[in-house]
C-alpha cells in the first residue's frame, strides 16, 4: 500500500504506538518512517535521548516512549516531515495532534480548520491550540485538537484560505468521464517530436531505422536530430531507445552519439575572437 | 593566453564546491568554472530539508548548504579563483579545456581536473510533447524558486521518483495545485516520506499509469492518462482526461558526461547510474590520469554523496600533486567510510550494484607520478 | 490576468524587485530585477514565445536553464537570443521568432 499510494496503512501506524497506558499518561512522538533511508537527524536531535542512536544511518527510528517528553523537537527537524506528537492524555474525549506545516498562511490560534487524513481526505473539523512558527528551522508545528478516535488518523490541515483552491483532488478525478478510446496510440506516437530543436519526428527516426541506420550518429547526421543548440542532450538517450527497441538490441550496445568539442554551438566569432588579455 | 593552475574544477554544484574547498585547503591552486551565473548547482532549487547526517549537513534544506559551501569558498578566496558564466566547452586530451567565460573564449591548462557537471534531464515521448506549458522538473523549480513564479494553476507531475515528489511539494507550498502524479512503474520510486507528504495534502499518485498525450491549442490545456499493464501497453479504455495548464516532465536524469567522452574516458553503459559514467578507482580517478570524477556526473545518487565525492575527489587530485600534509589519510578514509554508511540501506541497492560495475578500473600511470 | 508571482512563501522571501519595463511584440510589459526575459514573460502569461522553423507549432521554454534552445526568441533585432538565461534589461525589445528569426545574423 505505502509504496503504491503514500499511504501507511493501518497496521503500520498500530505498531508504532506505546502501550495504552503510556498513552494515557502524556504527549509521545510517533514516527512514520518505516523504509531504510539514509537519514537520521530525528536521532541526533532528541535531547532526552528517546530515540535510539543509528549505528546505520539506514537504521529505521526507534522511540523508547518511556524517555519521550512529546517536546517536538525531533519532528521540527525530520526532513521527511514523518514525525507526529500526539496526546491522548486530555480526557474529554478529545486529544491534540501536533503536525508539520510548511504552508502559507499559517492559521491562529483558536481557528477552526479541516481535519484531513493520510488520503487528504477531509474527516472533520479541527481546533488549532497552539502555533510554532518555527523561526528557525522554517517548519511550523501546528497543535490541533480532535477527537479521540481521530488522533491516529488525522495528519494534515486544510485552512479556510486554502478551501475553494484545492478541492479533494482525488474527487475532481473521478468526476472526469474518460475521452472516447484513442484511435490507434502507435499511429499517434509517429508524430511524436523527439528532438525540440530540429522538430525531427519518431517517424522520421524510424523510417531511417527501418532503412538500417542503427547509431545515434548516423541518425543524427542525416535527419539533424540531436545537431540543434542541446547536442543531443535530450533526444539522443530517446533515439537510442527506439534503436534499441527495433532492433532488439540491449540499450547498451547501441553507440551513443560521439562526442567532439564543443559541447554547446558556438558563433564562429567566438573562435576567431581569440583569448582576450 | 593559457591561465595555468593546479587543479580545475568544472561544475559549482555541491560535488564540485566541494572539491575546491578542499583541495585549496590542502594548498592546491584551484579555478572553479561554473556554466551559471550562480555556484550551487541544484542545490539553489531545494526549498526542502535533506536527509543524511550531520557531516553531510542533514536537516539543512538545500539552498542553505549552497551559502554554507559559498563561504567557505570564500574564506579560501586566496588560492581559489571562481568563474561563473563560465561552460568548459572542450576537453582536449593533451588536457586542455577550452572555456566560454561570460563570451569570449579562454584556454586553460590545469594539472588536474574533477569533473563534476552533475546530470541532464531525461525527456519523453507521447504526443503534442512539445507543447508549451510542458516543462522539465528542472524548470518548474527554477521558476519557482529562483525567480518566484507559478508555472502554472494546475500541474500534472509524470514521474513519482524523488524529484517529482519534491517538485509537487514545492508546487504546493508555492500555491499551485497538483492533479496528480502519474508513475509507470508498479510502485513509487522515491521515498514513502516524501509520497505521503504530499498524499496527505490531496495530491493522488497514480502507479502503473502513464501519459498518453497532451493536448491545447497554443499552450496545454489538458492531458489524457491511462493505465499500464506489465507489459508497458496502454490498458484499454482506462484513458482519462486531466485538466491542467502545466505538465511537469520528471522521469529521471542522466549524467551529463560529455567533457568525459571527448577527453577520452572510458565510458561505461550503466543504468543503474543513469547512462553512461566513467569508468574509475574507488579514489574517483578516470582512466585518464589525473582527470577525476563527482557527483552526479559519476552517477545519479543525491547531494550526501555528491558532496562526500567531491571531497574525495578534490583530496585525491591535492594529494597527487604533492599538497596536502598530515590527518590526509584519516580524511580520505573517513570519505570512503562516509560513502559506504550513505550506500548502505536497501534503498541504494542499485547504486552498489552499478558502482561496483564502474569501479575497478585500473589507471594507467601519469607522466609525473611521484614514486 | 492570473499573478504569477508568488509573494508569500514558507521557506523563500520574494522582495519586491524593482520594476523594467520592456516590449513584447510592441506591447509595454514590467518585469522585476533578477528576471530573465523567459521569466518577466512568464509572469506576464506569455506562454508561446516562438513558432518552431519546420514544425511551425508553437514553443515556449522548456529546461529554463540554457539546454534545449526551445525559448529562442528575436531581442532588440537580434534573433536566437536563450531568453531563458539571458537577463533582461530596462527598454527590451522582445519579439516573438518565428521561422529561424530575422536574416540579421547571417
Ligand atoms: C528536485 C530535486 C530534489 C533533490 N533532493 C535531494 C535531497 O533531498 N537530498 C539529496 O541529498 N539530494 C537531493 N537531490 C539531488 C542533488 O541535488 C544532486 O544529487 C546534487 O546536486 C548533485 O551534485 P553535483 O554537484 O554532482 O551536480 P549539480 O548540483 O547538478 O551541479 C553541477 C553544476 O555543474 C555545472 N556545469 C555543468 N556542465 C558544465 C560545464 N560544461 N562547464 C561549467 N559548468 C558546468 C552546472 O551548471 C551545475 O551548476 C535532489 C535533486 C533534485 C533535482
Ligand atoms: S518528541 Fe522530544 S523527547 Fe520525544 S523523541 Fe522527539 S525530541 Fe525526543
Ligand atoms: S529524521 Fe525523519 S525521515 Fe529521517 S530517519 Fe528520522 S523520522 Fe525518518
Ligand atoms: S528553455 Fe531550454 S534553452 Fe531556454
Amino acid at each position: 500500500m505505502l509504496e503504491k499510494t503514500g499511504i501507511a496503512t493501518r497496521e503500520q501506524i498500530e505498531k508504532l504506538l506505546p502501550s495504552p497506558g503510556r498513552r494515557a499518561e502524556g504527549p509521545y512522538a510517533v514516527m512514520e518512517c518505516f523504509q531504510k533511508i539514509p537519514c537520521n537527524p530525528c536521532s541526533t536531535s532528541c535531547a532526552f535521548h528517546a530515540i535510539l542512536p543509528m549505528d546505520d544511518i539506514n537504521d529505521i527510528p526507534s522511540v523508547t516512549p518511556d524517555k519521550c517528553t512529546g517536546c517536538g523537537a525531533c519532528a521540527a527537524v525530520c526532513p521527511g516531515l514523518a514525525i507526529f506528537i500526539i496526546d491522548e492524555s486530555k480526557g474529554g474525549g478529545t486529544g491534540t495532534v501536533t503536525l508539520p506545516y510548511e504552508f502559507r498562511p499559517l492559521p491562529g490560534i483558536g481557528e477552526t480548520v479541516k481535519a484531513v487524513n493520510r488520503a487528504g481526505e477531509v474527516v472533520g473539523d479541527a481546533v488549532v491550540t497552539r502555533v510554532l512558527p518555527g523561526k528557525k528551522t522554517k517548519t511550523p508545528l501546528v497543535t490541533i485538537e480532535v477527537p479521540l478516535s481521530l488522533v491516529h488518523e488525522v495528519r494534515f490541515i486544510r485552512c479556510e484560505a486554502h478551501q475553494e483552491e484545492d478541492p479533494s483532488v482525488a474527487d475532481t478525478l473521478r468526476e472526469i468521464p474518460a475521452p472516447p478510446q484513442t484511435a490507434d496510440i502507435g499511429e499517434q506516437d509517429d508524430e511524436v517530436v523527439i528532438c525540440r530543436c530540429e522538430g525531427v519526428t519518431l517517424r522520421e527516426i524510424r523510417d531511417l531505422i527501418r532503412e538500417g541506420y542503427t547509431t545515434v550518429d548516423e541518425i543524427k547526421r542525416i535527419s539533424r536530430a540531436g545537431m540543434g543548440p542541446c547536442q543531443a542532450r535530450t533526444c539522443g538517450p530517446l533515439i537510442a531507445a527506439e534503436i534499441a527497441r527495433m532492433t532488439g538490441e540491449p540499450l547498451g550496445s547501441v553507440a551513443p552519439s560521439a562526442h567532439r568539442a564543443p559541447v554547446k554551438p558556438l558563433p564562429i566569432e567566438f573562435f576567431l575572437g581569440g583569448d582576450t588579455e | 593566453m593559457m591561465y595555468e593552475t593546479d587543479l580545475v574544477v568544472i561544475g559549482g554544484g555541491p560535488a564540485g564546491l566541494m572539491a575546491a574547498n578542499t583541495a585549496a585547503g590542502a594548498g592546491a591552486s584551484v579555478l572553479l568554472l561554473e556554466r551559471d551565473r550562480h555556484l550551487g548547482g541544484q542545490l539553489i532549487k531545494q526549498t526542502h530539508k535533506f536527509f543524511g547526517s550531520e557531516k553531510q549537513h542533514a536537516s539543512e534544506r538545500g539552498i542553505d548548504i549552497a551559502a554554507l559551501l559559498g563561504d567557505e569558498l570564500k574564506s579560501l578566496e586566496d588560492r581559489v579563483t571562481v568563474w561563473t558564466h563560465a561552460t568548459a566547452v572542450g576537453l582536449y586530451d593533451d588536457g586542455v579545456i577550452t572555456v566560454d567565460y561570460d563570451g569570449t573564449y579562454r584556454k586553460v591548462r590545469p594539472k588536474r581536473i574533477v569533473a563534476a557537471t552533475g546530470a541532464s534531464e531525461k525527456f519523453l515521448s507521447f504526443p503534442n510533447n512539445d507543447l508549451p506549458g510542458i516543462y522539465g522538473a528542472g524548470a518548474v523549480q527554477t521558476m519557482m524558486n529562483v525567480y518566484g513564479l507559478r508555472p502554472g494553476k494546475r500541474v500534472l507531475m509524470i514521474g513519482a521518483g524523488n524529484i517529482g515528489l519534491i517538485v509537487s511539494y514545492q508546487l504546493l507550498q508555492a500555491g499551485v495545485s497538483v492533479a496528480a502524479v502519474v508513475e509507470g512503474l508498479p510502485q513509487i520510486g522515491g521515498y514513502a516520506v516524501h509520497a505521503s507528504k504530499i498524499r496527505r495534502a490531496g495530491v493522488p499518485i497514480l502507479t502503473s499509469h502513464t501519459i498518453v498525450r497532451a493536448d491545447g491549442k497554443e499552450s496545454v490545456e489538458s492531458a489524457v492518462i491511462a493505465e499500464i499493464g506489465s507489459d508497458w501497453k496502454v490498458v484499454r479504455g482506462s484513458e482519462q482526461t486531466i485538466p491542467c495548464d502545466v505538465i511537469c516532465i520528471s522521469v529521471g536524469l542522466t549524467p551529463l558526461t560529455e567533457l568525459l567522452w571527448q577527453a577520452g574516458c572510458e565510458m561505461r553503459y550503466i543504468p543503474a547510474l543513469g547512462g553512461y559514467v566513467p569508468a574509475r578507482s574507488d579514489r574517483l580517478e578516470t582512466t585518464v590520469p589525473g582527470i577525476y570524477v563527482a557527483g552526479d556526473a559519476a552517477g545519479i545518487e543525491e547531494a550526501s554523496a555528491a558532496m562526500v565525492e567531491g571531497h574525495l575527489a578534490g583530496l585525491e587530485a591535492a594529494l597527487s600533486l604533492g599538497c596536502g600534509g598530515d590527518g590526509c589519510e584519516e580524511e580520505r578514509a573517513d570519505c570512503l567510510k562516509q560513502l559506504s554508511s550513505l550506500r548502505s540501506g536497501p534503498t541504494a541497492e542499485k547504486i552498489r550494484a552499478g558502482l561496483s560495475c564502474a569501479h575497478g578500473c585500473q589507471t594507467p600511470k601519469r607522466r609525473d607520478e611521484h614514486a | 490576468m492570473e499573478n504569477r508571482r508568488i509573494t508569500d512563501h514558507p521557506i523563500l522571501d520574494f522582495s519586491e524587485g524593482e520594476v523594467i519595463p520592456f516590449t513584447f511584440d510592441g506591447k509595454p510589459m514590467e518585469g522585476r530585477s533578477g528576471d530573465t526575459i523567459a521569466s518577466a514573460l512568464h509572469a506576464n502569461g506569455v506562454k508561446v514565445l516562438g513558432y518552431h522553423f519546420k514544425t511551425k507549432r508553437p514553443r515556449g521554454f522548456y529546461c529554463a536553464i540554457g539546454n534545449c534552445s526551445s525559448c529562442l526568441m528575436v531581442v532588440n533585432g537580434q534573433s536566437n537570443v536563450r531568453t531563458c538565461t539571458e537577463p533582461l534589461l530596462p527598454g527590451m525589445k522582445v519579439e516573438t521568432q518565428i521561422d529561424r528569426g530575422v536574416p540579421d545574423d547571417v
